[in-house]
Parts: structure tokens; C-alpha cells; sequence
């Protein structure tokens, strides 16, 4: 059945095909009608999104995206929401920061003993509404939202002078300690720019990730229980541990998220570290089907359409375009998704219906 | 003679990939009751839906008193004077039997207002009429699902029907409601009106109805009396070949116990009932079926088997292993087997291939488990096995569980739980609504299992079923086990009162 296998891809191609054709058409659509020429604009965004600074500035963004869209898709494979991605990234990379400044290691040890630190964050923080969750029923999409708040106030409270931060001279900005060049994980030059080190962990930590849900018994119970928890209860898999052990996951690659910036650039947590990168994480697995590579080719639109509305500015052209189509891309692939799920049903019954049938023919038959 | 209530002529309606309804033929005299029967997937539903305007037929035309009507939707049915009882209710619990019957076509004062007067009085004298005695002001929830039948009946009186369609009334009845049903009908069609009813049961097609239609692939296949064939001959036209005859039963009991729960009790939460002081046995080669109505405890007794529930007192043992703490995962692993009564919530990932469920339930066993691998390939295999084995019918194994029809969705099941010889096997109204061919084939299957040496809990509410293939039959009531009986020595009637509590002093 190798042509069903192709046809299925293609089915599942088509969805964000459709997807971002129709974003960009609305896209042109707004360009036209507020008075731009959407033509020249176009080509002027794709100019600059193909040179190679910008290239590589969206492969180092698209990491962080990546990190950020595994956690969410690890959550969203057993039907739990971890809203608190961005939370728990936050808290992992302050502390994190805070860790690799204090001590002197040799260099893969600290680097090591870095991102330990930032994933062991992220899943406790992640852990305590799993916990909640299997012990009294508190949704986590509450529980997270509420833990992203708590997050926020104790970077807040940590991050002054005289606790564990200083304020940077001649500057607003407050900062932890650098980590000395022992804790950075070096990258790769590439056109003259840096491509972070890190970008290797994140693909090997998807490859990891389609093992682990393809290939191993925890995978399938995984994924089981998101079909139909039920169902994979009664099958022996413990739905409550379930629960909690993928909220954990998910907060552990959460814990990541800041990791690439921390150890390839800015080599300090401060007051400018950029948040909101686990609510992108969300849109990018919905986008990606939470398949390891669907969220790869999510996480590189995502920093591409990022990276090239730099430069709507100087064309005199509002860059929340982009996050108009950003938005366009999530709504309609949610939509064309099911349409193409209820094809896919539809086809595979009429498929069934006709075996069914010859059956049944030829039992007369004989 | 005067024309038939209803008379269809070449029906024929087209699914993609499948032809429902091929040429159907059926003419229902005025003042009858008119039994419909098949096997699952013959069209009686599709047939049923045509009649009520639910489904347009692709061809053929829909006689009503000798006139075409043309039926689009069930506002010509109901205009028409038919009506339909579904086999699932459509009632509003939290509302009272009055305004459920005149829902969606309530009597009018002035300025809208609605008229209960009229409505009560109409339903008292249709009841009074009919005999079919109810209470307008009982709310549905807390009726009895035969007193529920009654107000679905009403209703569909209340708007005019003459021709009322019972899709599979008695499915959910316990015989004594059966039997008050069937006397309902009788009145029904002494006052001229014409009931077409479908049904799996033979026994009750023979008892009350006028004539027979069969419909068997698509087709109506046989016409008849019940004073001209008996309910093995039925049997047989609508399978459209000789039943396999059921095997004398061979009573290799072995002495080793598969099953065993020493006073278990359970506290239910919400609508939970709780299991007291359950003693239950089941030996290696043996069927013990729990009869009983549901609702009485069947549900908890199963997932306390499974380790779903935790008893607060008592032990669970499979053999000599105590298993009362034990995960369902471990339980699994030692052979415990499971055919549910809802497949699709309890037996399948809908949204996933064939060969991906063969693995459920598997995961922790060889030859699919390979540490904290899985072997897909041995899945793959195990799969084809099945699906060559069990007669399943699907063009592959990569197709979703959601595509193929119920009985080849069971037949998946079955032949999943039966690889890896288990030790235990709960099997929950493993045939319920599927037709008489696969039936057979399922008890064929059990009995077959129960050579084996795999101790079989029979949960059924299926009296034949219980009676004709267990070992020994245990009656639940209110959580508690209330008497063993030998299904040699008892008859339905005796069973069915027992279930109900109606023998108990």
C-alpha cells in the first residue's frame, strides 16, 4: 500500500499549502488596498529575506522557534495545553544564567551543567501543574497561564541589584553576571555570521523526539492516550502518570527555549532577554501537526516571515502585515487540516466500502 | 382490496463505494404490524431513514395509501401520518412527559401562548385510548427506559402518525417490558393503525408480526408469514446460507481458577453503583455469565477486573497471583483480555491505522514489545494474520479504524485480544448489534476460546446469549451477586425475573 502511504503525505501536505497561499493572498490583498504595490513590496521582502545575513539570522531564530514549537507539540500529542512554555523557558534560562555566572567549570562540563540547570527549571515548573492536575483535576491551561504570572514576579524580584543581579553601567538595563566563555556553546561561521552551536542539539533533539513517538512503547502510549485517553487507559497505560511525566517533557524542552541566545549570544540574562517565544512555540506546532518536522518547517516560516518584515519599515509598509499573516496562517490551517482529516475518513471508507462490497459479491458469487 | 398504508417500489440509494438500498421492494397493508429484518449492514436503517424522509433515495418511488408522496424530509414523513421511534431516544431528560411529547409542535393560545390544557388532555385520552397508560407531569429522568419507549410512542401519536416505524424496540427493554411492548402494538394495529418494526430478535418478529420482508446485501430478499416459517428458516434467509450448527457444549472444566475476587466491594462515586461483597470464580475452561439489567453494577465489576478501580475491601486474583494492587498494565501482561461493550471508546484509536491498534493493549507484550521498543514490523504481520484469520475486510492494513464498518471493527478486536493467549477474558455484550452471521461466529469464537482453557466472564444482557453458551450464569442486582443458576434448568422468564429482583423475598 506504498500509494496510499504517498497519497496520505500529499493529503497532508496540502493543508498548509493551502494554508499560507491563502495568507499571502489576503496579505496582497491588505498591500493593495492600503496603497502599496503589493508586486514590488513582495519582491523587495523576498530580496532581503534571501541574503545570506538574513538567512542565517532565521536558521538561529528558527532554533529558538523549534525548541519552543517541541515542547508545545510533546503536550499537544497527549491533548494537554502547556500555555506555560514561556513561563518556564523564562524561569529556566534566568536560572540557568544565574548558575553558569557562579561557578568555573572546563568547558563541555559547564556547558553541560547549564542546560541540566535550565531543563531541571523547566520541567519542575511545568511539573507543579501537572501535579495539580492529576492530584485534583485543575486544568493546566489555568494552571500554566496562572504559573507564567508567578514566573514573571520572581524574575522581577531576583533580578535587581544586590540579589542576583546587576545594573549594567551607563544603561536602564539589569542584568545577571556574564557566564565566563567556559559556559558558551560555540557556533558556526557561516557567510561571515554566527549560526548558533545549539542548532545542532535542537535537530538531534527532534530526531529524538520521532523515535521516541514512533518507535518506543512510551511513545505509543503517548500518543494513544491523545486519541483517546480512554481507550489507552483500558489498554494499561496509567493515564494519571501519563499526564504527568508529558507535562514534565514538555516543560524540560521548555526549559531550552532561551538556551540557544543564552549560550551563543548574549551570555546573560537581562531585562531585554525576549519573552513570548512559547506562545509562537504554540502557533508553530498547531502549524506542524506537532510532527517533528512539520514543526521544523513551521519554526523556519515563522523566523523567515520574522526576519523579512525588517525591512517593511523602509518601504514605507506596516510590518503587522506579518503578523497578520502569521495569524491567517494558524486560523486557516486549523480549518484546512480538518477538511482534509474528513476527505482523508471519506476516501478511506469509500476504499473500505468497496472491499467490503467485492466481499460480499463474490460470497453470493460462490 | 384497499391500497397499503405504505408501498415502496425500487429503492435503490448509493453511498460512495457502496449501494445501501438495491431495488427494494416492500408493501405494508393498512392495520398490520410489519417486521423488517436483516443482518447489520443488509439496509434496514437506510431503508427506514428513506421511509421518514431522513435520506432521498436515489431511485424508486414512496406509495403512501396509493398515492406517491414525495418524501425530503421527516416534515413529509410526519405530514404524511408517519412517524418513527429511534432505537435511541430522543427525549429531553429534564423536562416532564408533557412537554416532551408536544415539543417541536406545541398547541397555540392567543398571542403564543402555550395551551398545556389541551396537550394534557390530549395525552391522558391518546393513553387512555391506546392503554398505554403515562403520566404527563413525571419528569423523563425518572422514568424506566420502557416507560421512556411509551413516551416516544405517544408522541409520535400525538402528531397524527398512522404508520409508526420502531427501528429495534425491544433492544432495550428487559423481557417483562418486552412483553408489555408487544401487547402495545397489538392494540396499536386492532385500532387500524400500521406499525413496521425492525428487529434482530426472531422469537419477537414471530410472536407479533402480520408479515415478514428479509432484506439481505442491499435487497429485500423473502416475503412471509410467521405461520409459514420457523425462526431457524428466518435465520437462514437472512444469512443466505445454512447457520453453523451450535456444537454440543463439552464441559472441560479444569479445577485451576483463571479469576478470582474474594469479597470485593467498591464505593461508587456520582451514578456509580457500589459492588458489595462480590464472590465470583471462574475456572480455566470456563464461561460464567453476570445477567443482569443494566446499570446494577456490570460496569464497576469490569473495571475493577481491569484495575481501573481501586475496591476499598476484598481481593482480585488472577490464578494464585493477587492482583488487587496490581496496574492494568501488569494485569495485561498477564494475560487479561477484554472485549468491551463500546468499541469505540473503550477498544480503538478511531483516528489511527489497523496495524496501530493491533498494538493496543500489546505494547507491554512480546512479540510487539521489545523492551522500550516496538516492533512495528511485528505489528504490521500480526495484523495481516488477523485480518486473513477473522475475515476482516479492508483493501489494507495503513487504513483507519474509523473506516471500517462495526462487525469488522469487532472482528479486529476480537482476534486482537485472542493473540497472545490470555488467561482471562471479560467479554461485555460482545454481541450486541451485531447481525446473526457474526454472532455465530463470536460465540463460535468464545466457546472456541473456552477450550483453550481461558476463563471467560460473560457479561450480557442478552438472556439467549447467557443461557445458551455459559457455563454457569451469576445474576447481579444492586452491586451485589443475588443467585447462581444452572442455564440447563432455567428458562428466560425465571432469569429475567431474577435480574429485576421480582423473585426475591
Amino acid at each position: 500500500m506504498i500509494e496510499t502511504r504517498i497519497e496520505r503525505l500529499l493529503l497532508q501536505l496540502i493543508a498548509p499549502v493551502v494554508a499560507i497561499v491563502f495568507a499571502a493572498l489576503l496579505a496582497a490583498a491588505i498591500l493593495h488596498f492600503t496603497g502599496a504595490d503589493a508586486g514590488s513590496v513582495l519582491g523587495e521582502v523576498v530580496a532581503f529575506g534571501t541574503t545570506p545575513a538574513s538567512l542565517v539570522a532565521v536558521l538561529n531564530k528558527a532554533t529558538t522557534f523549534y525548541l519552543a514549537g517541541i515542547a508545545g507539540a510533546i503536550g499537544f500529542r497527549m491533548l494537554l495545553f502547556n500555555i506555560g512554555i514561556d513561563g518556564q523557558y523564562r524561569l529556566a534560562v534566568f536560572f540557568a544564567a544565574v548558575v553558569g555566572a557562579s561557578v568555573s567549570l572546563p568547558p563541555v562540563l559547564h556547558v553541560t551543567l547549564i542546560v541540566v540547570v535550565a531543563m531541571a527549571v523547566g520541567a519542575g515548573w511545568a511539573a507543579l501543574a501537572g501535579y495539580i492536575k492529576v492530584t485534583r483535576g485543575v486544568s493546566e491551561v489555568i494552571s500554566t497561564i496562572m504559573l507564567n504570572a508567578v514566573a514573571t514576579g520572581i524574575i522581577a524580584y531576583l533580578l535587581a541589584p544586590g540579589r542576583l543581579a546587576e545594573r549594567v553601567a551607563g544603561s536602564n538595563n539589569i542584568r545577571t553576571p556574564p557566564i565566563p566563555s567556559s559556559g558558551w556553546f560555540p557556533g558556526f561561521g557561516v557567510a561571515g555570521k554566527e549560526v548558533f552551536g545549539f542548532t545542532l542539539v535542537a535537530v538531534a533533539l527532534g530526531i529524538a523526539f520521532w523515535i521516541l513517538l514512533n518507535r518506543t512503547r512510551f511513545g505509543f502510549e503517548l500518543r494513544a492516550s491523545g486519541l483517546s485517553l480512554r481507550a489507552a487507559a483500558v489498554s494499561g497505560v496509567n493515564s494519571k502518570r501519563m499526564i504527568f511525566v508529558t507535562m514534565v517533557m514538555s516543560g524540560g524542552m521548555a526549559g531550552l527555549v532561551g538556551i540557544p541566545q543564552l549560550l551563543g549570544s548574549s551570555h546573560q540574562y537581562g531585562l531585554d532577554f525576549p519573552a513570548g517565544f512559547g506562545f509562537t512555540g504554540l502557533a508553530i506546532a498547531i502549524l506542524g501537526r506537532n510532527h517533528p518536522l512539520g514543526v521544523a518547517f513551521g519554526a523556519l516560516l515563522w523566523a523567515w516571515l520574522e526576519r523579512s518584515s525588517q525591512i517593511l519599515d523602509l518601504l514605507g509598509v506596516s510590518r503587522e502585515i506579518v503578523t497578520i499573516m502569521q495569524a491567517t496562517i494558524v486560523l486557516s490551517v486549523v480549518v484546512a487540516y480538518e477538511v482534509v482529516r474528513r476527505v482523508n475518513v471519506r476516501r478511506q471508507q469509500k476504499l473500505v466500502g468497496r472491499s467490503e462490497h467485492e466481499g460480499i459479491d463474490n460470497g453470493a458469487a460462490a | 382490496m384497499p391500497a397499503p398504508a405504505i408501498e415502496l417500489r425500487g429503492i435503490t440509494k448509493r453511498y460512495p463505494g457502496v449501494v445501501a438500498n438495491r431495488d427494494v421492494n416492500l408493501r405494508v397493508e393498512s392495520g398490520t404490524a410489519h417486521a423488517v429484518i436483516g443482518e447489520n449492514g443488509a439496509g434496514k436503517s437506510t431503508l427506514m431513514n428513506i421511509l421518514y424522509g431522513m435520506v432521498v433515495p436515489d431511485e424508486g418511488e414512496i406509495l403512501v395509501e396509493g398515492a406517491t408522496i414525495p418524501m425530503s424530509s421527516p416534515a413529509d414523513a410526519i405530514a404524511a401520518g408517519i412517524g418513527m421511534v429511534h432505537q435511541h431516544f430522543k427525549l429531553a431528560d429534564n423536562l416532564t412527559v408533557l412537554e416532551n411529547v408536544i415539543l417541536g409542535d406545541e398547541p397555540t393560545g392567543r398571542v403564543g401562548r402555550i395551551d398545556f390544557e389541551a396537550a394534557r388532555a390530549r395525552i391522558v385520552e391518546l393513553g387512555d385510548h391506546y392503554r398505554i397508560p403515562i403520566e404527563p407531569e413525571a419528569l423523563v429522568a425518572d422514568l424506566s427506559v420502557g416507560n421512556r419507549q411509551r413516551v416516544e410512542i405517544i408522541k409520535v401519536l400525538y402528531r397524527g402518525a398512522r404508520v409508526l416505524i420502531l427501528d429495534e424496540p425491544t433492544s432495550v427493554l428487559v423481557p417483562q417490558e418486552v412483553d408489555e411492548l408487544l401487547k402495545n402494538l397489538r392494540r396499536l394495529t386492532g385500532d387500524g393503525l400500521t406499525v413496521i418494526f425492525i428487529s434482530h430478535k426472531l422469537d419477537e418478529v414471530l410472536a407479533v408480526a402480520d408479515e415478514i420482508t428479509v432484506m439481505r446485501n442491499a435487497r429485500t430478499v423473502a416475503h412471509t408469514r410467521p405461520a409459514e416459517i420457523t425462526s431457524r428458516e428466518l435465520a437462514q434467509l437472512m444469512v443466505g446460507s445454512e447457520l453453523p450448527t451450535p456444537e454440543p457444549r463439552t464441559v472441560e472444566v479444569r479445577p485451576e481458577v483463571g479469576l478470582r475476587l474474594r469479597s470485593v466491594s467498591t464505593r461508587g462515586r456520582g451514578h456509580e453503583t457500589s459492588l458489595s461483597d462480590i464472590d465470583l470464580t471462574v475456572r480455566s475452561g470456563e464461561i460464567v455469565g453476570i445477567a443482569g439489567v443494566e446499570g446494577n453494577g456490570q460496569a464497576e465489576l469490569i473495571e475493577t477486573i481491569l484495575g481501573l478501580t481501586d475496591p476499598v475491601s476484598g481481593q482480585v486474583l488472577f490464578g494464585e497471583e493477587d492482583v488487587t494492587e496490581a496496574a492494568t498494565s501488569v494485569r495485561r501482561r498477564l494475560g487479561l483480555a477484554y472485549i468491551p461493550q463500546d468499541r469505540h471508546r473503550e477498544a480503538l484509536l478511531l483516528d489511527a491505522a489497523l496495524w496501530e491498534n493491533r498494538i493496543l493493549g500489546h505494547q507491554m507484550h512480546p512479540p510487539i514489545n521489545r523492551g522500550v521498543w516496538i516492533d512495528r514490523k511485528a505489528a504490521r504481520e500480526d495484523t495481516e494474520r488477523i485480518v486473513a484469520d477473522s475475515d476482516v475486510r479492508t483493501p489494507s492494513i495503513e487504513v483507519l479504524a474509523s473506516a471500517l464498518s462495526g462487525g469488522n471493527q469487532q472482528k479486529l478486536i476480537v482476534g486482537r485480544e485472542m493473540a497472545g493467549d490470555p488467561r482471562v477474558l471479560i467479554a461485555a455484550h460482545p454481541t450486541r448489534g451485531v447481525d446473526v452471521g457474526a454472532q455465530a461466529a463470536i460465540w463460535t469464537r468464545l466457546s472456541a476460546v473456552r477450550r483453550a482453557g481461558v476463563a471467560v466472564l460473560l457479561v450480557s444482557a442478552d438472556l439467549e446469549e447467557l443461557i445458551g453458551i455459559s457455563d454457569r450464569i451469576l445474576v447481579i442486582l444492586r452491586g451485589r451477586l443475588v443467585g447462581e443458576f444452572d442455564p440447563a434448568a432455567i428458562g428466560p422468564e425465571d432469569l429475567g425475573a431474577a435480574m429485576t429482583g421480582a423473585d426475591a423475598a
